[in-house]
């Protein structure tokens, strides 16, 4: 099931395999990218650079965004996403180490639809990321297409 | 005058010797005649000086004439002497006047100078100042950006290795739980606790430095509905616990809500703490005098402290107990001095080891 995958933009390896087995652990199977920066990202999603072809109509479902990423960061990340017609009403939630106030108001400033921050407690993280899969994927209906 | 010459001329044809020598009775005659021109010349001077004296009179009469009007001119003379005497002493005192003037005028000018310079110097200062405090402030947010980028840093980069060192012990155990002893367990639970807890100190040293770079928004705060919504708190995330809490009504105090909610979220918690070991545990929430100044108090019957340790009590990190006995990290009453310090007032501590312990605090007056 294509659609229903789920990107996750997060430049720590460790990070990204804790985040993919907190998602298994919540018992969530939906597909998962990943793009290890946002510049990846923004290419993944608008497919362009290394995913020139994709057909771009296929969203994922929601965007696990870290804000702290290489080359293009998770705040930039956001506004395009935002200002880009075919992206602009996607979930976007960020997941970040940060809980800085500067950060998450920018982030709502633009728009992001969540913001968590990954708490040290892999348990407390596990739990997190079970409540978001079941908001996300299940409870949220997406806007129409 | 010419009637003197008349006189003298009719005595002299009368005394005319041609006459006398033309006979002796005639002699008798002329004797007659002689006396008679004599007589005649007798009165004659006497009208003569009769006369003279009229014009002498008349004489002296203009001469008194002439001396009147003599005085009156030298009266004249002296008035008008006077009246330029006047003239000159009032000119003189004009003068004098005008000179003091000049001197006034100069003085005002020179004061005025000088004051002018006292200004010039002055607004130098004033600029000096300025420039120094811009370059003060300059350099205070410098090193304020300086702060805040390194907390973003810790905050982004320090938590995201504990979250490894955490994850994967979990994991390890998880997922390799049947080959590792009970040793090996223990130690990676030592591994997770151990990051868990720099985790915390990390919210720790966030919310201080974040304490320090807060915005300050002065009010009015209602302290005692403050501490009854902490106590609601406490006794909602801890049920088990039965704590007898004296919270006085009416207690208002002048500064930052949100920062005084901390203030009482530390003092409370840390009483609700540290009477955990104590059967009947009862903290107490009030104000009191001290040398004259109001105190508000917050007053446990816990484990208390030695007060030769007082002074260690609000430095970051310290602790007087082991970790066992009561968990934490040794932030809270540094941020509680730090916010009471802040809002211009100060914060000590009295207590006895197994006795209790009362935390004091004090806020200023509200200005106006």
């Amino acid at each position: 099931m294509p659609e229903k995958m789920i990107l996750l933009v997060e430049d720590n390896a460790a990070d990204v395999t804790l985040t993919i087995r907190a998602i298994k652990r919540a018992n969530i199977a939906n597909e998962i990218v990943v793009a290890r920066d946002g510049a990846e990202a923004l290419d993944y999603l608008f497919g362009t650079g290394q995913y020139r072809g994709r057909d771009i109509n296929q969203l994922p479902v929601v965007v696990l965004l870290d804000l702290k990423l290489p080359k293009i960061d998770g705040i930039e990340v956001l506004k395009q996403i935002r200002t880009n017609p075919v992206t602009q009403l996607l979930p976007v939630v960020v997941l970040t180490s940060s809980k800085e106030e500067s950060d998450v108001t920018t982030c709502y400033k633009y728009n992001c639809n969540s913001y968590v921050r990954k708490p040290v407690d892999f348990n407390q993280f596990a739990e997190a990321v079970k409540q978001l899969g079941l908001y996300w994927l299940v409870l949220n209906e997406p806007p129409a297409k | 005058l010419d009637g003197h010459t008349n006189v003298r001329k009719r005595g002299l044809v009368e005394l005319n010797p041609d006459n006398l020598s033309r006979s002796n009775i005639a002699g008798e005659l002329q004797l007659e005649d002689t006396q008679r021109a004599l007589t005649n010349i007798l009165d004659d001077i006497d009208t003569e000086k009769n006369q003279l004296e009229q014009t002498q009179k008349a004489t002296i009469n203009i001469l008194e004439d002439f001396n009147e009007e003599k005085l009156r001119l030298e009266n004249t003379q002296r008035a008008l002497l006077n009246i330029l005497d006047d003239f000159d002493i009032e000119k003189t005192k004009v003068e004098q006047t005008n000179l003091m003037l000049q001197a006034k005028s100069d003085e005002l000018n020179r004061a005025n100078e000088e004051l002018q310079r006292a200004r010039d110097t002055l607004e130098i200062r004033v600029q000096e100042r300025t420039a120094e405090l811009q370059q003060r402030t300059l350099e205070l947010e410098t090193s304020n950006k300086e702060l805040e980028s390194f907390s973003y840093s810790i905050s982004h980069d320090l938590r995201a290795p504990l979250r490894s060192m955490d994850g994967f012990s979990l994991a390890l155990m998880e997922d390799y739980g049947d080959k590792l002893d009970a040793t090996a367990k223990e130690y990676l639970q030592f591994i997770r606790s151990s990051s868990q807890l720099m985790g915390q100190l990390i919210d720790d040293i966030l919310n201080l430095s974040r304490i320090t770079r807060a915005e300050v928004h002065l009010n009015k705060v209602d302290l005692s509905e403050l501490a009854n919504e902490v106590v609601d708190d406490l006794k909602r995330l801890n049920p088990e616990r039965r704590v007898y809490f004296i919270i006085n009504s009416q207690l208002e105090g002048y500064g930052d809500r949100n920062l005084l909610r901390l203030v009482l979220q530390n003092l409370l918690g840390n009483a609700f703490k540290f009477t955990g070991k104590q059967p009947e545990a009862r903290i107490e929430f009030g104000t009191t005098y001290c040398n004259g100044e109001m105190a508000y108090f917050v007053r446990d019957n816990g484990v208390g402290f030695d007060m030769a340790y007082a002074n260690k009590l609000f430095k970051p990190f310290q602790r007087l107990h082991r970790p066992e006995e009561f968990s934490g990290t040794g932030i809270g009453l540094a941020s509680v001095q730090r916010i009471i310090s802040r809002l211009g007032g100060r914060v000590w501590a009295e207590g006895k080891e197994g006795r209790g312990a009362v935390f004091y605090f004090t806020l200023p007056k509200p200005r106006r």
